[in-house]
């Protein structure tokens, strides 16, 4: 049903000159929401390769083993790196995981990762190589199952 | 105002607390600019929120706009809500902003009367559901922008082209949430004395307080048609306190009153008309209702096992179909179901002397409180447990400006632990059953008085199945992913 109500107050008329002025307002608007939806991209290290795995498959809440395996443009492991780790679930509010990925072999990396929950997650790799290059690398987690 | 005008009580009978009397409080109230000052905050946020979403972290948990508002926003909402009233919509910040291109872009027409009803925004309410599970929109940061930023968008599109508070009546889905919601609030905008207003011949909280001479409106009246003497309750009041800062005689408070009062109360209501004939507002409470426990099952784990099993029978690996038919069998087929067959053992066996379908209309505002109890239990869950994110996500942006103000990011700063936050749900998932059981109640005493129990115990069935199925949720894991139909 459509209720029954009153409304108070006269309308006004257009004015024409800002009508221009919020017709501009609109346009600039609209301009900048395209700059900023065709400004997205991703950027990627041009000469260092991470390679990922987790073990055991399919991933589930607990305790898993991630491994990483980095090599330089040439294909050579890169041993010596320090690589922090933050895994992070899709969802905010949620707490986030810190660890460190220790080096089992030259350029082989592996770290426990304590997955809290379910769902999507995210880990955040901060590389540091020797050279002192900082490196960040994400790696997307999907559907992290329940025990 | 001279305290005379206060209504005489019975003696037995508690004063209300009138907010407006409250030191301090009530000054800013009564202040005119107390809505823009409020409201400025809130823009600005809103605003840092917008551009941390587009040009921020694209990781959910590292952006304000996803922080702020699918853990803390949602969280303080609801809250308030219980706690006070609907005081979000008074410090809405799209309401400041429409105000400012007012000064520009005066309105023009009505609201078309084919669309004076919640058919739109119930639609847009269960829409705004649905995209938020089809595009996890908790998981970007991007979207989340984009979605305030649409927000903007209709308010000024809406409001720049039709007079009053039309997008705030018939349109916005987050204030159709805080009307319902706030049927629960324990303060409502009233007026104190009905005797002032009977002598009152201006009737200014609802026209608006007029220049003598050119009869032009200098305080505004009550934009969304509520007629102070015979408002009941909190549907469709935004709080925005015109007919308080309008009223000649200072006789409009904000003053306490027992929560779900007026969820019993079928009295013809002014901009609402009577609660048992609004088709649209029953939807809108199913909604409400339903819908807090389908956006609650969006988050754990058996709704996955159900999309991967719905997407075989249908043959389909696209998860839009999918959520279409839990949102048709959640929000249509669920409510048809329980209420049609509460309603007609009711008819049958309580005898109620009415009709099926206005029946169902008049019990289904009972199952509001419980509704509210799942609001409160999941939104309070990631408010409580992710309380302290706000803090390293600020100094996180803050830190990525090159202004390091609070130090570094102290990302391990989370919230209560889930332990503790699962008795708070529990406790509110029992005071929604609590309410209403307490409204099916009443209302069932109302319809008949020799022998309510009848009629008590179909509505307390639905009502008790509601809740198991509320209990049932919050003690499933959580999984918070996208969906992978095909497995």
């Amino acid at each position: 049903m459509t209720c029954d109500f009153r409304w108070s107050g006269p309308g006004k008329g257009p004015f024409p000159k800002e009508r221009k002025t919020l017709l501009r307002c609109a346009c600039t608007a609209i301009g900048l929401a395209l700059i900023v939806a065709c400004n997205r991209a991703e950027t990627t290290h041009p000469v260092l390769r991470i390679e990922h795995e987790i073990v055991p498959q399919p991933v589930r809440v607990g305790s898993q083993t991630v491994i990483l395996r980095v090599t330089d443009g040439a294909g050579r492991p890169v041993p010596g790196a320090h690589i922090g780790f933050e895994a992070d679930m899709s969802h905010p509010g949620m707490s986030p995981v810190f660890g460190v990925a220790k080096e089992v072999e030259p350029g082989r990396y592996q770290a426990q990762v304590e997955f809290g929950m379910a769902g999507d997650w995210v880990i955040l790799l901060h590389i540091a190589l020797p050279g002192g290059q900082a490196i960040e690398k994400q790696i997307d987690v999907k559907g992290v199952r329940p025990k | 105002m001279n305290q005379s005008s206060i209504p005489v009580l019975d003696d037995g009978e508690r004063q209300p607390i009138d907010l407006l009397r409250v030191p301090g409080l009530g000054r800013l109230f009564r202040w005119q600019y107390a809505r823009p000052v409020l409201q400025a905050p809130l823009l600005i946020l809103s605003g840092v929120m917008i551009l941390h979403g587009l040009f921020g972290p694209s990781l959910a948990p590292k952006n304000l706009a996803t922080s702020v508002t699918w853990v803390h926003f949602r969280g303080i909402l609801v809250l308030v809500l219980l706690g006070a009233g609907n005081f979000f919509c008074l410090a809405c910040p799209f309401m400041l902003v429409r105000q400012a291109a007012r000064r520009i872009f005066r309105p023009r027409w009505s609201w078309p009367r084919a669309l004076r009803n919640k058919w739109l925004s119930v639609a847009l309410f269960a829409g705004i559901l649905y995209i938020y599970e089809l595009f996890d929109l908790w998981a970007s940061p991007w979207w989340t922008a984009w979605l305030i930023l649409s927000y903007f968008f209709a308010v000024l599109v809406v409001d720049g082209f039709f007079k009053h508070a039309s997008f705030c009546k018939f349109v916005c889905p987050i204030g159709q949430f805080n009307f319902v919601a706030s049927t629960l609030s324990p303060f409502e905008i009233k007026v104190r004395s009905q005797d002032v207003c009977t002598s009152c011949h201006t009737k200014d909280c609802i026209r608006g307080r007029r220049e003598p001479v050119s009869d032009l409106v200098t305080i505004r009246g009550c934009e969304l048609a509520l007629f102070q003497p015979r408002k009941v309750g909190n549907m469709d009041c935004t709080f925005c306190l015109d007919c308080v800062h309008a009223c000649p005689h200072d006789n409009v408070g904000i003053l306490s009153r027992p929560p779900g009062s007026e969820l019993l109360s079928d009295s013809l209501r002014s901009g609402i008309g009577y609660l048992s004939r609004r088709k649209d507002l029953t939807a809108l409470a199913l909604v409400f209702t339903f819908g807090a426990l389908l956006n609650a099952f969006g988050m754990v784990s058996p709704v996955y096992a159900v999309e991967i099993w719905l997407g075989r029978i249908l043959r389909v690996k696209h998860e839009a179909p999918v959520l279409g038919v839990i949102f048709a069998v959640f929000l249509v087929a669920e409510p048809v179901l329980l209420l049609g067959l509460a309603g007609w053992l009711t008819c049958t066996w309580g005898r109620v002397q009415r009709g099926l379908l206005p029946l169902i209309v008049r019990y289904s505002y009972g199952l509001v409180p419980l509704g509210f109890g799942m609001w409160l239990a999941h939104y309070s869950f990631h408010f409580l447990t992710g309380l302290y994110t706000i803090v390293p996500v600020t100094q996180s942006a803050l830190l990525s400006l090159g202004w390091p103000v609070l130090g570094q990011p102290r990302w391990m700063l989370t919230g209560l632990p889930s332990s503790v936050v699962l008795i708070v749900e529990i406790g509110f998932l029992v005071l929604g059953l609590a309410g209403s059981l307490a409204v099916t109640y009443g209302l069932a005493e109302e319809d008949s008085a020799e022998r309510p129990m009848r009629t008590f115990i179909p509505w307390a069935g639905v009502c008790a199945l509601l809740w198991m199925a509320s209990m049932w949720l919050m003690f499933q894991p959580m999984e918070m992913r996208a969906v992978l139909i095909s497995g």
